[in-house]
């Protein structure tokens, strides 16, 4: 059976994703994942030739769902996934001693357990042969440095780079395995943040190049999807203005 | 749809150009549209690459990087001759397979003034208000895997890939204001000239320990350049003080 090849964006409803999913709608048909299928639909207006992208609309801390969701949209809709981008995260800031165990299992269910369940599907056979080709994670600086408020984000990120490096041996080589590693970008998910003026105004004077744009972070994931990056696996390619080399601030 | 590496009219100095990885750098950047200022010390080699690249508009300089005192006025007589520049690549680098007990000062003082001297000469340069384009610019050291790696014979040339990397941190954020971008990529076993001149030195167990190291197998210099390119290039607009690692895996695992 000839199934049609696409690739599968997770969080594509906002920021980082949505903005990849633009992008990488111009050569590929995608499957767009995200949990508010309203936002899924804007999304998927903004891509060229939206008909042909295909929703999965799932709540991804539902880490036991993904397996049967995910194959069953999979055969009903006759696809293989070649590329699978992660960029579905979730950041809530808090003090490590009012971290109760549902924020830490959240967040390391929606940043990594759901990355780790999709690619263990995508290498199976059965379920989508061995079209997969290209991984590309959405990490963050968070997982090569400390942040006040950031601990559990700050693991969940530094255990998809372990993950992501593991795989990237395990898989090759057929499937290249990288990850992004942005700092601070202006998303639905960092408003919070970025609400207060006073912050707003110490991260701009901390980012050499000021704070960047998803197409800054979409531009380094189309590149490491893209065959361009045939030699480039097992890496984090940090792209944040400059922040973390900087120590004048 | 437009391309996002495009570099048209964008003038790119690139050191090394006559073969391996500035080779395939050069002629990549003139099939995007850059206009090439080509330098290398092997003029011959030089002409020869010339031929190679797209387009017309390039320039070539057979230039000495051992002479790194002269490298910023001379990049001045560039600029004023033929256009600011928006872009270096700085491709050159000599190899030294020598063990440490034999490494005086005079064995490896090449390699320091070509692999890492020069690269700081180049931005010193670069800085200048009539090298570089008022908008700003970018500039891309090729480092190695070998900052990070160890290998018998290889400190001399790991020492001076590794100082790229610390040279490229610093002035990133020193250049930031004047948005020029400063970056490196660390390239592991790519088949080129230099290459082929290294593993001459190998038996056949070694040569496939080499390969075997690298879960994609060796690169090709057209990789190394692609990963140039979109660092040169707006894809990299938010990215200073990064190292591009293009190894095929060989330093993941």
């Amino acid at each position: 059976m000839d199934r049609s090849l696409c690739t599968l964006i997770t969080g594509a409803s906002s920021g980082i994703g949505r903005e990849t999913s633009i992008r990488l709608s111009v050569s590929r048909q995608l499957i767009l994942h995200g949990r508010d299928a309203a936002r899924l639909e804007e999304t998927r207006r903004l891509c060229n030739n939206p008909e042909r992208h295909v929703f999965w609309n799932l709540e991804l801390r539902e880490v036991d769902h993904i397996e049967d969701s995910l194959t069953k949209l999979l055969e009903q809709n006759q696809l293989a996934v070649e590329g699978f981008v992660h960029c579905a995260g979730t950041l809530k800031l808090l003090p490590v001693r009012s971290v109760e165990r549902a924020v830490v299992r959240e967040t390391m269910d929606v940043n990594f357990s759901s990355a780790v369940e999709i690619v263990r599907l995508l290498i199976r056979r059965k379920v989508n042969e061995k079209h997969l080709r290209g991984i590309v994670f959405v990490s963050s600086t968070a997982s090569q440095f400390g942040a006040r408020g950031f601990n559990v984000y700050c693991a969940s990120k530094g255990a998809l780079d372990a993950f992501m490096r593991a795989l990237a041996v395990e898989l090759a080589p057929g499937v290249r395995v990288n990850s992004v590693l942005p700092g601070a970008v202006r998303t639905a998910m960092t408003e919070g943040m970025f609400n207060d003026a006073e912050t707003l105004k110490r991260f701009q004077s901390e980012y050499p190049l000021g704070l960047g744009e998803p197409s800054d972070i979409a531009s380094a994931v189309e590149f490491l999807l893209s065959e361009k990056a045939r030699w480039i696996t097992g890496q984090q390619l940090v792209v944040d203005g400059g922040r973390t080399v900087n120590i004048t601030a | 749809m437009d391309n996002p590496l495009d570099l048209h009219e964008r003038r790119i100095l690139v050191t090394g150009a006559a073969s391996g990885i500035g080779l395939a750098t050069c002629q990549l950047l003139s099939r995007l549209g850059g206009r090439i200022v080509a330098v290398d010390a092997n003029a011959e080699g030089l002409a020869c690459a010339m031929a190679s690249f797209e387009g017309t508009r390039h320039d070539s300089k057979s230039f000495d990087l051992r002479e790194v005192e002269r490298i910023p006025l001379w990049m001045l007589e560039v600029a004023a001759a033929g256009g600011a520049l928006f872009g270096v690549v700085h491709a050159a680098g000599l190899s030294c397979i020598q063990p440490a007990r034999l490494l005086e000062p005079n064995r490896y003082r090449d390699v320091m003034l070509v692999n890492t001297e020069a690269a700081l000469a180049l931005a010193r340069g670069f800085q200048n208000k009539k090298v570089s384009e008022p908008s700003g610019g970018s500039i891309v050291f090729v480092s190695s895997v070998m900052a990070w790696a160890g290998s018998p014979g290889a400190a001399a040339y790991g020492m001076t890939k590794a100082a790229l990397i610390g040279l490229a941190k610093s002035l990133a954020v020193e250049l930031a204001p004047k948005r020029v971008r400063v970056n490196c990529v660390a390239p592991g076993f790519v088949k080129t000239p230099m290459f082929d001149r290294v593993s001459a030195m190998w038996d056949a167990e070694q040569r496939t320990h080499v390969e075997s190291e690298h879960p994609l197998g060796l690169g090709e210099p057209a990789d190394v350049a692609n990963a140039i390119a979109f660092l040169l290039a707006d894809t990299g607009r938010w990215i200073t003080g990064s190292v591009l690692v293009v190894d095929g895996g060989y330093t993941a695992h």
